[in-house]
C-alpha cells in the first residue's frame, strides 16, 4: 500500500495521455491525412474544362447552353 | 449544396476553403485529444481509481499550465496565417459589387459594362424538375473560373450576409457599409449559397448562385445579358 496512489497516479495519468494522442493519432491518419490525399488526387490530373464540357452537356449552365 | 443529413464541410472549391478545412481537422484533432483526456480522467475518478487529497501540487499545476498554453500556441498559429492569408487580396480579375435587399440580391458588374441585376429565388411552384428547392434563382452570378475575384458586399436596407459554403466565403452586408472579400475558384460548376444574417420573413428565401465557367463563355454571358 506504500505508495499506491502515486504509483496509481503516474500510471494512470501516463495512460490517459496516451489515449488521447492515441485518439488524435487515429483522428489524424483515418480522416485527416486521407482528406488530404484525396483532394491532391482529385487535382493531380483534373481538367477543368472536360469536367465543365459534361456539365455544359447536361444542361446546367444558364450561361453556356448546350449545343 | 449539402446533401441531405450532412454533417462536414461541402467540397472545396477555392484555395482558401480547402486551407479552412484542412485547418478544421487540425483543431478538431486537437478537441479530441482535449476531450478523450478528460473523459478517461473522469472516467477514472467515477470508478475511484483516482483521488487525492494532496494539498501542494506545485508539479501538476506546471504542467496544467504549460500544456495548454502549448495547445493554444497550436491552434493560433495556423489560424492567423490562414486570417492573414484570406486577406490578401492579389489583384483581382473582376470586381463585383452584392447588394442585399428585402428579400433579394442584386449584383453590379462595374468594371467594363454597365451591367447590373436583381436574383430572386425561383418559387416553388414555378421550380422546373429537377432543380433545388429554396436553392435557385432567377439569374445567377456568372463569374470567370480560375480568376481571383473581389466582391464589395453591402445592403440597402437591413443587415444580410452573402455566404457561399463552398468557396469559403461569407460577408456581412451592413447598409451605410462597403465590405470586401475575395475568392477564386478552382472548378467549373454551380455554387450555392443563403443569406447568413437574420433580414426578416423571408431571410431564408434569398439565396445565392454563382456560376462558374471558363473567360470565354462568361464574356458571351455578359455582353447578352447588358444588351
Amino acid at each position: 500500500m506504500r505508495r499506491l496512489l502515486a504509483r496509481r497516479m503516474k500510471f494512470h495519468l501516463f495512460g490517459a495521455f496516451l489515449v488521447s494522442l492515441g485518439c488524435a493519432a487515429i483522428y489524424k491518419f483515418g480522416v485527416a491525412e486521407p482528406r488530404k490525399r484525396a483532394y491532391a488526387e482529385f487535382y493531380r490530373n483534373y481538367d477543368p474544362m472536360k469536367d465543365f464540357e459534361a456539365m455544359r452537356r447536361a444542361g446546367v449552365f444558364e450561361s453556356a447552353p448546350p449545343k | 449544396m449539402a446533401n441531405h443529413s450532412q454533417l462536414g464541410f461541402q467540397d472545396a472549391s477555392s484555395p482558401i476553403m480547402e486551407e479552412l478545412v484542412e485547418f478544421h481537422d487540425h483543431a478538431l484533432m486537437v478537441a479530441l485529444t482535449i476531450c478523450s483526456l478528460v473523459l478517461y480522467l473522469l472516467t477514472l475518478m467515477l470508478m475511484e481509481k483516482l483521488s487525492s487529497n494532496t494539498v501542494d501540487a506545485q508539479e501538476v499545476e506546471l504542467i496544467w499550465t504549460i500544456l495548454p498554453a502549448i495547445v493554444l500556441i497550436l491552434l493560433a498559429l495556423p489560424s492567423l496565417q490562414i486570417l492573414y492569408m484570406m486577406d490578401e487580396i492579389d489583384e483581382p480579375d473582376l470586381t463585383l459589387k452584392a447588394i442585399g435587399h428585402q428579400w433579394y440580391w442584386s449584383y453590379e458588374y462595374t468594371d467594363f459594362k454597365d451591367l447590373s441585376f436583381d436574383s430572386y429565388m425561383i418559387p416553388t411552384t414555378d421550380l422546373p424538375l429537377g432543380h433545388f428547392r429554396l436553392l435557385e434563382v432567377d439569374h445567377r452570378v456568372v463569374i470567370p473560373m480560375e480568376s481571383p475575384i473581389r466582391m464589395i458586399i453591402t445592403a440597402d436596407d437591413v443587415l444580410h450576409s452573402w455566404a457561399v459554403p463552398t468557396l469559403g466565403v461569407k460577408t456581412d452586408a451592413i447598409p451605410g457599409r462597403l465590405n470586401q472579400t475575395s475568392f477564386t475558384t478552382t472548378r467549373p460548376g454551380i455554387f450555392y449559397g443563403q443569406c447568413s444574417e437574420i433580414c426578416g420573413a423571408n431571410h431564408s428565401f434569398m439565396p445565392i448562385v454563382v456560376e462558374s465557367t471558363p473567360l470565354t463563355y462568361f464574356e458571351n454571358w455578359s455582353s447578352l445579358i447588358s444588351s
